[in-house]
């Protein structure tokens, strides 16, 4: 039970990361199938920060973790301009340039990881080696019966991550720019009327997304494989993207809907193990996640309702 | 704003020349932006960005290479790449018919992998002579795509789940459930991939002898073009293919007009995943003769970017599909050859893909440019 909480929050938490970033994409009226391509493409950057600098910190430095979370937000939001540039400022078609994003990204990355480390490291290899995310466990509290697990043994980044949601909660709902960036989804003409530049607002949703993508793709980089290589692209913006569709575009239920992909995947690994079967019955077991989204979906997107201008492209002469 | 258009010299719309062509020069355009952009990077490497560009050619057999080995030539890397084509082609075809009716078919390659398992395991490991159980795999192929693509669309028609989600989640479940059954029931151990099918079932003829060649004969690449081209027929003369652009373009006006929105867009995705059912078995009982457990091609997703870069259009996706598939072919021969990564290949096809995502910007600047210049001239005269 305690490893199904554990391994379930590790998962659920930069899931949601991912999916927060792209509800403010989405809010804004920005479509972001992106999510992936950015996720990858900041877990690229941050990798490559603690593969150029990490030996400048010394062996057990934390302070080289910690930034390389920071630089793979910053990657994630450069890039996520790409898609901004594409989508506000070329006007291509939201959904394609997303598409697009992703597809480069994972060339891209892949390009340059093996050139990278073959010219500046002088070894044929498609990754890049970080090191073990520290995990703490709060003594007291992890004592309590089932509960505890929360407490237990968890990666540093997840109350990091925590706290962001909360922030980012905070300035979509409470705040005026929270108010302008949903309105630039449900409404842009009338934002333009109230004097705001619609196409800046999205812009900086936009590349925030990209940051909080760009976070979540350095996390799972650290949690899944310790390393990055392709494997970060293991459809985790996908996932998020569905989540958030899931979640009607809302911080709560997005939550709610990471939690329950995280807990079924690592509870469908604990049954198998538990049940003592192959691992082949792994692979069945994994679908748990999808099967279930896709029935809760049944029962509960009657109502659900997108941004009004979501994909839009904003044409100030329309009414 | 207005200064700075006066400047701009509008060599684009010069170059682009007239609306008329520009169904042809603007993808010309990105793309040769897109390789110039891959030429900088290659020269970045430190290798000569022509002769990479020479060697993609050469591996897609469509430029002869300096040696061959014995029964291999210039037409059998070109048959090569029908073979790779034919798939790509149906899958390409997959995206846009979706994508007329205003709905984005991701999860052609779970399509795809459904159909190309059905089709092995009803089909491919029986004793069925050649005639009998070619047609059949096709059939299942068919059959199989348009049930999953026609899932999709009623739940979106029925329940309101938006389609790409849904699409994601059968992707997932396609993928892990088939990945279950071949770990468990079909799997070589040598190759860890599901035993081969028989060559009765595959759709891909191999070692044809022709001349003093050995080839591979992709059965489905002429019945590709011919479906691009009945497509296209469907899409521009047929009511039925009238009504599912309308409601791609705008459902409430369809709905205004009377037609039946829910009912195309099920019938949209059902065909698309026929059509991704098609590509699944010409993938994985054709080009391929296995299915490897875990995975969904990389070419279901690639697809959506090559009925992009063919602007939804049948018959520009032929072509659309020929270049990308020549270079992900040709990236094999390049990367021996030059030294290349092979990687680059990807980057090619992505950098293409982004700067015709650009192609309506293009379009766009050239032709307000166009316009600006006959308003100046007009003035000045």
């Amino acid at each position: 039970m305690n490893t199904v909480i554990i391994d379930g929050l590790s998962y659920a938490l930069p899931l949601l990361i991912i999916a927060i970033g792209g509800i403010y994409s989405e809010r804004s009226g920005i479509t972001n199938l992106a999510l992936e391509g950015l996720l990858g493409f900041g877990a690229f950057t941050g990798g490559l920060f603690v593969a150029l600098f990490g030996s400048m910190f010394g062996n057990n430095s934390q302070a080289v973790i910690y930034l390389s979370l920071l630089v793979a937000m910053v990657g994630g939001a450069v890039f996520a301009m790409l898609h901004s540039l594409l989508c506000i400022g070329f006007s291509a078609n939201q959904v394609i340039s997303g598409v697009v994003i992703n597809i480069v990204s994972l060339a891209l990355t892949g390009f340059l990881t093996s050139q990278i480390n073959s010219s500046l490291f002088g070894k044929p290899s498609d990754k890049f080696m970080l090191s073990v995310f520290p995990r703490i466990t709060v003594p007291g509290l992890s004592k309590i019966p089932v509960l505890g697990a929360v407490f237990t043994n968890f990666y540093v980044f997840e109350p990091i991550i925590l706290v962001l949601v909360l922030v980012c909660w905070y300035i979509l709902y409470r705040t005026r720019y929270g108010m302008h960036l949903r309105a630039c989804g449900d409404n842009p003409q009338a934002v333009d009327t109230a004097g705001i530049d619609v196409n800046k607002t999205r812009f900086g949703a936009v590349a925030f997304s990209g940051a909080l993508s760009g976070l979540g793709g350095m996390c799972f980089a650290y949690s899944i494989s310790g390393t990055f290589s392709a494997s970060v692209y293991m459809g985790a913006g996908y996932l998020a993207i569905a989540a958030l569709i899931f979640g009607n575009w809302n911080t709560i239920p997005t939550f709610v809907a990471c939690l329950i992909f995280g807990f079924a995947r690592s509870g469908a690994y604990e049954l198998v193990k538990g049940l003592k079967l192959s691992s082949s019955f792994c692979d069945l077991a994994m679908t748990l996640p999808y099967i279930l989204t896709l029935l809760l979906l049944i029962f509960f997107s009657k109502n659900n309702r997108a941004p009004r201008a979501l994909g839009e492209i904003y044409d100030k002469s329309k009414r | 704003m207005k200064n700075e258009q006066q400047k701009k010299p509008n060599f684009l719309a010069a170059i682009l020349g007239s609306k008329r062509w520009q169904f042809i020069t603007i993808p010309l355009f990105a793309i040769l932006c897109s390789l110039l952009a891959i030429s900088v990077i290659i020269l970045l490497v430190g290798k000569n960005p022509l002769v990479a560009f020479q060697s993609l050619l050469e591996g897609s057999g469509f430029l002869p290479k300096a040696s061959y080995s014995t029964y291999k030539g210039m037409i059998t890397d070109f048959m090569d790449t029908l073979d790779a084509l034919t798939p790509m082609l149906f899958a390409a075809l997959a995206v846009a018919v979706a994508f007329k009716a205003g709905l984005f078919n991701i999860g052609v390659s779970g399509q795809m992998l459904l159909a190309g398992f059905l089709a092995t395991v009803l089909v491919g490991y029986s004793d069925l002579p050649a005639g009998l159980a070619k047609p059949l795999v096709l059939l299942v192929g068919i059959a199989a795509g348009a049930c999953a693509g026609g899932l999709i669309g009623i739940l979106k028609y029925r329940f309101n789940i938006n389609e790409v989600v849904s699409a994601i989640m059968l992707n997932y479940i396609f993928q892990y459930i088939i990945s279950f059954f071949i770990n468990t029931r079909l799997v070589d151990p040598v190759s860890r991939q599901s035993r081969n099918v028989s060559e009765a079932a595959r759709l891909t003829l191999m070692n044809v002898e022709a001349g003093s060649f050995k080839m591979r004969v992709p059965i489905c690449i002429l019945p590709a073009l011919l479906l691009a081209v009945a497509l296209q027929v469907f899409l521009a003369k047929t009511k039925q293919g009238y009504e599912l652009k309308a409601v791609g373009l705008n459902p409430l006006a369809a709905r205004y007009a009377g037609i039946k929105v829910g009912g195309n867009m099920v019938f949209a995705l059902t065909l698309s995943g026929a059509l991704a059912g098609l590509a699944g078995v010409t993938y994985y009982l054709g080009y391929y003769q296995s299915i490897q457990p875990g995975t969904l091609s990389s070419l279901g997703f690639d697809s959506i970017a090559v009925s992009l870069l063919g602007n939804s259009h049948p018959i520009g996706i032929i072509f659309s599909s020929l270049l990308i598939t020549a270079i992900s072919r040709g990236s094999t021969y390049m990367s021996s050859t030059v030294g290349v990564r092979q990687e680059i290949a990807s980057l090619v096809t992505g950098m293409i893909l982004l700067f015709s995502a650009c192609s309506g910007y293009i379009r766009w600047r050239v032709n307000k440019s166009g316009g600006f210049k006959r308003k100046r001239g007009g003035k000045q005269a």
